[in-house]
């Protein structure tokens, strides 16, 4: 076991060596094949360590790094149900987008270090993933922060992709501050920060500790799963390369915080307080970000909203208390995420490189398979049934239902409402780029290497049942993801809402999701529809609110940014080059000015040399004299 | 003893004094030298006195040891004073001021 845990995080670590090392004196092939091979070997392991975590876990340590008297930071590996999906559900993603890689970066010449971030950034999120301890953890929890910084600006040769990484790192940053105080408050609690023993002894917390804990929790989870008030970052990380979104978005980076807080769950959860807040911050990111993305032009950025949206749901259900609704909800969408975003790789290849979607228009045609696969995503994406994108959001909306807290009905409401709007800026996409007239991005389609689209096939069939996996015993289903998940401190295998309830609930929002498909169908399916007539519907009166998302960026440039550049000039021109820098030099003359007074008194003269010395003796032999007379 | 102890001291106070004098004012090398013999001298007569007003005979002992390394220094001093005389043609005590900070 100890062996295969080991390789699950040695190969991509081995892989970024390689490339990092020799990337450049292989060939080309080579190097592709060595990045592929490790992360599918890590997958491979992946999958058969998660067969050995079935209904047990496992503690293992690799070695200590850190032995200070009783603060101890081991290399230690926590192997439950919970990470053993995640471990699997990230290697087997990545390995997907690895190979599409090969194909989408097939004419960059920097392929070696793209392969090799891409690997690291493997590496770092499987240390999130199967970590024990909090400070190993924060490790990986930084590396994804750096590879996501570098590949964000991949591109690093254009100012806008640069300042695009920058954002990502230093937004990011501002959530790991809170986990950063978490470790050190954990181990102020615990004298301890591997997360099993944290878990086996979080109900010694008292209710106003826990709160404490939770909401650091949620803060660095906010940070790095781009929920409100940190989620500027991720519509600008579409700066980077196409797969890389894909990456970001379905496996390796906004997934890391709200794992990280079902990973802690045991604390959370004795905190209503913290779990209610994190239930709102879901809620209002997921409305939030739902609007948004419909006024959204770009194609990458609608889906960049999409997943902020997506991941808000996620945190509902952990407010909830449902840590298996949000496990299989995280699923879900990794699938169909990964599945969009590659689509949009390949229409953005094909299209070159032009993302605005009302220039797009009728790619049904030109693309036929790219429009079968994501015709896939958007219906898990819309949760239209009865996909695996429905009938895991159906889940999370029951167990939302069946809270006992009355505040958890009202989510439950705002829930619905954020369904509908996935469905509308689902379709709205979905119809503006494939139907109607074609627009003028698709007068010169460039084909796309058959290599990036049929990876695809395997990811588009489990976007559609992934569902399937934790289908309810109500419905016919084995709920077997559930059952793996089963001994994970916390989760609720079943939340039974009753099966009248269940299936009332489960026919409104199925209904409101085909009901949204539906709308969008109207408002911008229409066959003869010109795309230039679709503008001018679609800039009303809300679209700069929208496209903007509601001026967020506006309002951190003057309430943030401006303030904090005014401060840097005050603190640069006058407090360090006219303070500091000016004491500094002052200071320095005067030392030199009495070196020089001293300087003087070295006549060079003998007569001055011996006067003194006489000098001193006779004040030396007053002294005696002085003494001898008066007696000290 | 016709003179007493304290007049001694007074009078190579006194000697003291002029060789110090001598020795700090004048810019000559050779009259400098004279000033420290001087002074010697000066501590010897202290040294004679008080030999003489306690009975020991270390005191004149030591005037003898005075005496014999005075001998030396000067002829040391002098060789010095004639080497540097040669090197740079003058005796005056300023022109020596490679010290000067």
């Amino acid at each position: 076991m100890k062996t295969i845990l080991a390789f699950i995080l040695l190969l991509p670590l081995a892989g970024a060596c390689f490339q990092a090392l020799f990337g450049r004196s292989v060939t080309r092939r080579t190097a592709e094949a060595a990045a592929c091979t490790a992360v599918a070997g890590s997958f491979a392991f992946a999958l058969a360590a998660s067969l050995a975590a079935w209904q047990q876990s496992f503690t293992l340590s690799f070695f200590n790094w850190i032995a200070v008297d009783n603060f101890r930071v081991a290399a230690d590996v926590f192997f439950d149900p919970l990470s053993a999906i995640m471990a699997v559900m990230v290697t087997f993603v990545s390995t997907l987008i690895h190979i599409y890689s090969v194909g989408y970066m097939r004419e960059d010449a920097d392929y070696s270090r793209y392969f090799c971030y891409l690997n690291l950034f493997v590496f770092s999120m499987l240390v999130i993933t199967l970590s024990d301890n909090l400070v190993f953890l924060f490790v990986g929890w930084e590396g994804v922060g750096f590879c996501s910084y570098a590949l964000i600006g991949f591109w690093y040769a254009d100012e806008v992709r640069a300042a695009a990484g920058r954002k990502a790192f230093i937004l990011t940053r501002i959530g790991d501050v809170a986990f950063g105080v978490a470790i050190g408050l954990f181990f102020v609690r615990f004298d301890n920060t591997a997360i099993s023993f944290i878990n086996a002894h979080a109900t010694e917390l008292t209710t106003g500790a826990a709160t404490v804990f939770g909401f650091l929790l949620l803060w660095s989870a906010v940070g790095k799963s781009a929920q409100l008030p940190l989620v500027v970052w991720l519509p600008d990380a579409m700066a980077g390369p196409t797969p890389v979104s894909a990456l970001i978005h379905a496996a390796t980076m906004v997934t890391a915080g709200v794992y990280l807080v079902m990973r802690l769950f045991p604390v959370v959860m004795l905190s209503p307080a913290a779990m209610t807040a994190i239930a709102a911050v879901g809620i209002v990111t997921a409305i939030y970000a739902a609007l948004s993305a419909l006024g959204q032009k770009d194609l990458k950025r609608v889906l960049a909203y999409s997943t902020i949206s997506q991941l808000g749901y996620m945190f509902l259900a952990v407010g909830a208390g449902d840590i298996i609704g949000s496990m299989s909800y995280l699923l879900s969408h990794a699938f169909f995420k990964s599945l969009l975003f590659l689509c949009a790789g390949c229409i953005l290849q094909g299209l070159h490189e032009q993302g605005d979607i009302f220039k797009m228009g009728g790619l049904r045609k030109h693309m036929p398979a790219v429009f079968w696969l994501f015709l896939a995503g958007a219906l898990s994406l819309g949760a239209i049934p009865p996909t695996g994108g429905f009938l895991n959001k159906d889940r999370l909306l029951v167990s939302l239902f069946v809270n006992p807290d009355p505040m958890f009905r009202f989510f439950w409401g705002a829930g619905l409402v954020a369904t509908f709007l996935t469905g509308l800026y689902t379709f709205r996409l979905f119809f503006t780029v494939f139907a109607g007239v074609e627009g003028e991005a698709v007068r010169d389609v460039r084909p796309v290497p058959p290599i990036m689209v049929h990876t695809l096939w395997l990811l588009a069939v489990l976007a559609l049942v992934a569902g399937y996996f934790n289908l309810s015993p109500e419905w016919g289903g084995g709920e077997w993801l559930a059952r793996y998940l089963a001994p994970v401190q916390g989760a609720v295998v079943n939340v039974d809402a009753g099966t009248e309830i269940g299936w009332r609930i489960a026919a409104g929002d199925g209904l409101l999701a085909v009901l949204a498909f539906l709308t969008a169908y109207v408002l911008y399916g229409p066959a003869k529809l010109s795309s230039s007539e679709r503008l001018v519907r679609f800039s009303d009166g809300l679209r700069g609110l929208l496209i903007s998302g509601f001026y967020l960026d506006a309002l951190y440039q003057v309430s943030i940014v401006r303030p904090y550049r005014f401060l840097a000039k005050v603190l640069w021109s006058q407090v360090d080059e006219r303070g500091l820098d000016q004491g500094i030099a002052e200071s320095g003359r005067a030392v030199a000015g009495i070196g020089q007074g001293i300087r003087s008194w070295t006549t060079g003269r003998l007569s001055t040399y011996l006067g003194m010395l006489f000098l001193g003796f006779a004040v030396l032999a007053c002294g005696l004299a002085f003494s001898y007379y008066v007696g000290f | 003893m016709i003179a007493s102890f304290g007049e001694v001291l007074i009078l190579s106070t006194l000697v003291f004094m002029l060789g110090a004098v001598c020795a700090a004012s004048r810019r000559n090398l050779i009259m400098i030298l004279v000033g420290v013999e001087i002074m010697l001298n000066a501590a010897g007569i202290a040294l004679v006195g008080a030999s003489l007003r306690w009975n020991v005979l270390d005191g004149q002992v030591f005037v003898i040891f005075i005496m014999a390394f005075a001998a030396a220094e000067v002829s040391i001093g002098l060789a010095l004073i004639v080497y540097s005389h040669k090197r740079t043609g003058s005796v005056n005590a300023d022109n020596y001021s490679s010290l000067k900070g």
